[in-house]
This record gives C-alpha cells, structure tokens and sequence, in this order.
C-alpha cells in the first residue's frame, strides 16, 4: 500500500510558526505574548497620557489593517492558482507567461511595486486608493502564492491524475474535482503563513493614503510628536496581532496533521 | 466468430528516449475475450496497456477502440476513455472522497446521472465486490485488497465496455490477491472484455482466453493457456515460464 505523500512547503517570508508540540511556558511564543501583553497594559495603565490616547487612536487603523490583508490574501490565492495552473502548464506560452510573471515580481522590491501601481493605476484609471494598495498587494504576494500552489499540486501523486483521466474527466474536471480539493491539505498551512507576512508587508500600504494602523500612529505622531512612544505601541500591537495569528496557523496546521480520515 | 475486434493494435511502435518500449506491436482483442499478457518487467506490458487508453501516447501505428482511433486528435479522449475502465497496480482511489463518492463522482459528472440512481448503481456494484457496507468510509480506512474491489467498482461504475487491470494484484499482501482475483474471476464470467497484466499464472490459465508474452517491447508469443504452457517452444519464454511458476 502506498503511503500518501505528506509534503511541507517551507515559507520564511511569515513569522515563525509555534510549533504546537511545544507545550511549555517557557517558549519563545510566550514569552512574546505574555511580554507584548505585560508591557502594553503597564504602560497604558501607569502612563494613560499618552499610551491609552495612542492605543484608542489606532482601532480604526487595525481595521483598515485586517480588510488590506484580507482582501489582498484573497486576490493573492486566485492570481496564485493561476499562476500555479500556469507553471505547470504544458502551453508554453501560458508557461512562460506564469513564469515570467514570478520572476518579474520577485525581481521587484514591494514597495516599488506599491508606488509603481497606486501612481500607474490611481492616477491614469482613477482607481481609488485603498483597491489600488489591494491590487498591489494581491499582484506581489500572488507570484508567492503561485509557487505555493505549484509545489501543492505537484505534491499529489500522478496516480490520482491518471486514475482521473481514465474515468473519463478532462483536464479542467481532473484538476478542480480530484487534484486540487486534495493539494488544499498542503497548500493551507503556508497560505495561513503568507496572511501573516502579508500582514506585516500591509504597513507599507500607509505610504500611500490609507489609514492602517501604522499610518494612524504616524497621524497621531505628527499631531503630538510623541513619536517613540507611538512607534513603540504601534510596534507591540503589530506582534500582538502576529503573535495571536501565528497560533492560529499553528493550531490549523495540528488539526490538518491530524486529519487522516 | 468473425466479429470485428473489439481492440484492434496496428504496428505501434513507442519510444522513450532512444529506447523502443514497445516496437511493432499488433494485437486484436474480440469482444468478450480475456487477454493475460505477461512477460518480465520493461518489457512493454504496462506500456501497452496504458495506450490503449491512451495514457501513454504512441510514436507509430494506430490503436482503434470500437471503431474508434484512441490516438487520433479528432476523437475525444474523454469520452473514449468512458468506455475503457482502468486499474491500476496502485488503486489510486480518490482519498478526499468516501467509497460511494469515488463510485458516483464520474457517472454523475460525465453522464449526468441523477444522484440517487448513480448512489444505487454505486450500491450494487460494491454487493457484486463484496464490501457494501464499507460504502461511507473514506479509502485510507480499507485494505489494500478492499481498496482494490473498490477501484474495480469504481471503474464498473461508468459502464465500459472493456477493462484494463495494470499488474492489479502486485502491490497487494498476499493474503488479500485471492479476494481481487474472485472479482476478477466473476467479472470474467459475466462476459466483460479484459485486458489484463499480471504475474498471476493461476489466473492466466484459469480465466484467459489467450496469453500473450512480452519481451523487449515485442510480442513474442500469443496462444490460448492451454497451448501456452504446454508448446512453450520459443526459448525466452521456456526461460521465463521457469523462472515464475
């Protein structure tokens, strides 16, 4: 009997994954959070001026923040199964196309990206800002997500192909009823890493006029000059969120080993 | 019997690279003839057997299938292929889906059948394989003798009119050929076209219409069982009859 193939695509770009088989106090995870936690309350609690003001004035920022990544990971996982479905095309042209397409963008820092397509898009086609920073953010993180779904379909074993074909399922029917359904299992735990880091890229995004939470510090900077204060919360509510999101991968990756039906 | 063939194998040639996997094979298959083609491993076998669905496409030569050219671009693969069950030495049972989901997926799919007839067609089959009450686990719960009846279904399920099995015994304990071979065996005596390559002798001689032997992407012999073992005159079968039985 075969043994199914259980493959782990390693993405760097994310924050570091806890790993769930680590239970103790003692790990760096919580020793982040508690720390995160510990010092945020401390200072809004014996500073309220101005720790408490920057702390009530971010929320919206956070928001801003959450439908950026969202959005963006969710344009990011539809151009990557393209991309994907094009790296492993045997069209050469749709291949070269795919191909060309990730080279150009991982050739290209994120923030030019960003400029390049809020100046192109916003100003030539009126795209207002925060789709124009979404449409950014989906186009980079996409080629990513493109090698994430290559490396996922490629993990299923061309049995499952074969025996797909041989019912009678085309091409299109093979990859969307049999191949794909069962690479998802693969494919999940890196995208839940990509949200994270795609998260953290979002900051870049307040360079351009939309008020995510770095931005809605750098208003609330401007305005008092507190600026390391502000930057010291806007950096702990950063790893709050990332730490708390990276626990969640994690626990979704425990879940999905486990899952052996 | 003067019928048409039912597979009728025109002077196919098949390369990889440099080498011939299969070279200047022909071979008809009448309907309802249970064809065993043996002979050592890289000899063609599976080659042969994979082009006649076509998952293995071939440099020269024609393969026609119920009238049907396999190969030529024109014809629709796809539906070719619903006429041509297949399995395979690894089951390949789709893992994401139960025993019944497996059954009912294509005929729903490519038929358009409604649900609940291909679920009770789905039903009969797995009586007729002798785990209907394994209908609602996924595959990784079965043996792997089990999850063989279950690929056999799975390719009943869309009515063919032939079935390939590739080596459909090989990957399996020993304990569990038995179980497979019976199916096998019933399939056989109900009529059903088969095309079959395996190292099972037993089977071959027992079930066969004819066996054909294989060697370096050749057909070297081809003759009903009986005359197989007992006029095995040409020397690499002599040597490969002795090596197996």
């Amino acid at each position: 009997m075969k043994k199914e193939k259980q493959v782990k695509i390693e993405v760097t770009d994310g924050a570091s994954i806890p790993d769930s088989s680590d239970k103790g106090i003692l790990n760096a995870w919580w020793v982040s959070f508690i720390g995160a936690v510990g010092i945020i309350s401390y200072l809004v609690i014996t500073k309220p001026d101005p720790y408490r003001d920057i702390l009530l004035f971010i929320p919206d920022g956070i928001v801003v923040t959450f439908e950026v990544t969202i959005c963006s990971i969710f344009g990011a996982l539809i151009i990557g199964l393209f991309t994907g479905l094009g790296r492993i095309s045997s069209n050469k042209v749709i291949n070269l196309i795919a191909s060309t397409y990730v080279e150009v963008v991982r050739g290209i820092p994120l923030l030019v990206q960003l400029f390049y397509i809020y100046y192109a898009m916003g100003r030539v086609l009126q795209v207002p800002d925060m789709l124009s920073a979404i449409i950014a953010m989906s186009v980079c993180y996409g080629a990513y997500m493109g090698e994430v779904f290559r490396a996922g379909i490629e993990s299923i074993d061309d049995g499952q192909t074969e025996a797909a074909r041989s019912v009678g399922f085309n091409k299109q029917e093979t990859m969307f009823l049999v191949i794909l359904p069962q690479a998802w299992r693969t494919i999940l735990p890196p995208v839940g890493n990509e949200f994270i880091a795609l998260l953290k890229d979002s900051s870049l995004v307040s360079i351009l006029a939309v008020a995510d939470i770095l931005r809605r510090g750098r208003e609330f900077a401007a305005e008092s000059f507190q600026y390391f204060e502000t930057y010291t919360m806007i950096a702990l509510v950063y790893l709050l969120i990332t730490l708390i999101l990276s626990r969640a991968v994690s626990h979704m990756e425990e879940r999905l080993n486990h899952y052996d039906r | 019997m003067t019928a048409k063939p039912i597979i009728e194998i025109k002077d196919v040639y098949k390369f990889f690279g440099d080498l011939a996997a299969l070279s200047d094979v022909s071979l008809d298959i009448k309907q309802g003839e249970k064809v065993v083609i043996i002979g050592p491993s890289g000899s063609g076998k599976s080659t042969l057997l994979r082009s006649i669905n076509r998952l293995e496409e071939i440099n020269k030569g024609s393969i026609i299938v119920d009238g049907l050219d396999v190969h030529d671009k024109e014809n629709d693969i796809n539906t070719i292929r619903q006429e041509l069950g297949m399995v395979f030495q690894s089951f390949n049972l789709f893992p994401h889906k139960t025993v019944l989901e497996n059954l009912t997926m294509a005929p729903v799919r490519l038929k358009g059948m409604e649900k609940e007839e291909a679920k009770a067609i789905a039903v009969d089959l797995l009586k007729k394989v002798g785990i209907r009450e394994k209908a609602n686990v996924y595959p990784s719960k079965l043996s792997g003798g089990q999850q063989q009846r279950v690929a056999i279904a799975r390719a009943l399920a869309m009515n063919p009119k032939i079935m390939l099995f590739d080596e459909p015994t090989s990957a399996l304990d020993p304990e569990m050929i038995g179980e497979v071979l019976d199916v096998m065996k019933n399939l056989a005596r109900e009529g059903m076209t088969m095309v079959v390559v395996t190292h099972e002798m037993g089977f071959a001689r027992e079930v066969s219409d004819r066996i054909v032997f294989m060697e370096d992407g050749r057909i070297i012999a081809s003759a009903p069982p009986e005359e197989f073992f007992t006029k095995a005159d040409h020397p690499r079968l002599k040597q490969f009859l002795d090596q197996i039985l």
